[in-house]
């Protein structure tokens, strides 16, 4: 396992890391849970494929972003065992952080852009 | 069983096999989930409906499966610890479209079945795989890594059409160089042996003594290679395969133009060996041949219903004929 590294070092984060983050803040989820959830947090633009989801997923556990928190049935969904992750301090750190850069990002944008639509 | 289940059964079918271009480790650790999640999305789609968002849908997994194919791959083979540049999709693509384009024209390629003479085994409208490198002569070194083997009588073959080299016909090997062979009543002799062919259908669409009595009474559709055939290569009321050549056959015996018209088959004209049919769509053969504006429209309206989901994935057998009768 390679030494997790500061967050400001993986900034900026892929929109799908980014969104997959913000999926896990509330709650520990499976897969499909985490895509649902992304496609709601982006109003359907960001619809998560299986290899883009566990492609991410592999190297987020890799960076320490993630953990995975074991396998189990969803009562919502069926029968099938299903492996939950969740999000770890490292990753709450390097979410915090990159939605800040983003809000520096926006307030920028805003400024830059005012005098445009006047 | 409903149709729909049946869809997303065929669905799901595809895409576990779709996973064995990851590489061994991701598809052992992720493998499994990945089907989960595309098993979920399938049953939301299905709920859904519209042709729309399934053809939206199919592109969509497509794509993520082409590029994550690609990514994942590249990080296998980079040496472990370091840190792979993976948003450069750029790179992405154009790897996928290099492997793409080596796959294509070197290893596999692909046809579809546009007429009905092989009926019985492969259908109208059967897209095929072709294994191009079984059948080609690597010399004597690849010999030994390549597998490599010569065409042999029963197999089936896709080949160059030798009238026109631009078309690719299937057909079933029936002789090979030296081979003496006529037809008696629609039964093929090869060598003084009847054979017995289980693979063979006799539908006759018109009665035809030439095709069932080859290479008796010259019939009235043979080609100029067909005819220079039974000029120099009859002795005997028996055609022989010259060295270098082969006699091909449609299964769908009493409805196919093959060797009995056109002549004899050069061995350079073997393209390869039909692997499996990949996607099997009911279109009439007119369509397969040319893509049409009406034939796309068709295809969107129709994908679902008239695609043969049993078909995906049958691989055509090579069946060698039983013979009966001593020989002469």
């Amino acid at each position: 396992m390679p030494k997790p590294r500061p967050p400001q070092e993986i900034l900026p984060l892929t929109p799908p890391v980014f969104h997959i983050l913000l999926a896990l803040a509330g709650e520990e989820r499976h897969g499909y849970g985490i895509m649902q959830d992304v496609a709601q947090q982006t109003d359907g633009a960001l619809q998560l494929g299986p290899g883009t989801l566990y492609g991410c997923l592999k190297r987020m556990l890799a960076a320490g972003l993630v953990e995975e928190s074991g396998e189990r049935r969803d009562p919502a969904l069926d029968d099938e065992r299903r492996r939950y992750y969740r999000m770890t301090a490292l990753g709450k750190r390097t979410v915090r952080a990159e939605a800040q850069r983003l809000a520096g990002a926006v307030t920028v944008a805003m400024a830059k852009l005012a005098g445009e639509n006047a | 069983m409903t149709s729909e289940s049946n869809v997303v059964g065929g669905f799901c079918r595809l895409y576990s096999a779709l996973l064995y271009a990851y590489p061994p480790d991701f598809r052992r650790q992720y493998g499994r989930p990945m089907e989960q999640l595309f098993r979920d999305r399938c049953r939301d789609l299905a709920r859904s409906s519209g042709r729309l968002r399934l053809l939206l849908f199919a592109v969509q997994m497509m794509s993520d499966w082409l590029s994550t194919v690609v990514r994942e791959g590249a990080a296998a083979l980079r040496p472990a610890g370091r840190h792979s540049g993976y948003r450069s999709s750029v790179t992405e693509w154009a790897g996928s479209i290099l492997i793409y384009l080596f796959a294509t024209t070197t290893l596999v390629q692909a046809y579809v079945i546009p007429t009905g003479s092989m009926e019985g085994n492969l259908l109208v409208g059967d897209h095929i795989l072709v294994d191009r490198v079984t059948y080609s002569d690597p010399g004597p070194l690849g010999r030994h890594i390549l597998p490599y083997r010569d065409v042999e009588r029963g197999d089936i073959v896709a080949l160059l059409y030798p009238e026109d080299i631009r078309e690719t016909y299937v057909k079933r090997i029936i002789g090979l160089p030296g081979d003496r062979i006529h037809l008696k009543n629609g039964q093929v002799i090869r060598n003084g042996r009847r054979l017995v062919e289980p693979y063979v259908q006799h539908i006759a669409a018109f009665p035809d003594p030439y095709r069932d009595n080859f290479p008796q009474s010259p019939g009235i559709f043979t080609t100029p290679r067909g005819r220079d055939m039974l000029e120099h290569d009859v002795s005997n009321g028996e055609v022989i395969v010259p060295p270098g050549m082969l006699f091909a056959l449609g299964d769908n015996r009493d409805n196919s133009l093959d060797s009995r018209y056109w002549g004899f088959v050069p061995r350079g004209y073997v393209v390869g060996k039909p692997l499996l049919v990949y996607w099997s769509y009911d279109a009439p053969t007119a369509d397969l041949q040319e893509w049409t504006w009406h034939h796309a429209i068709d295809l969107a309206e129709h994908f679902l219903t008239r695609t043969r989901w049993k078909r995906t994935f049958l691989a055509p057998r090579s069946q060698a004929a039983e013979e009966i009768g001593g020989a002469q």
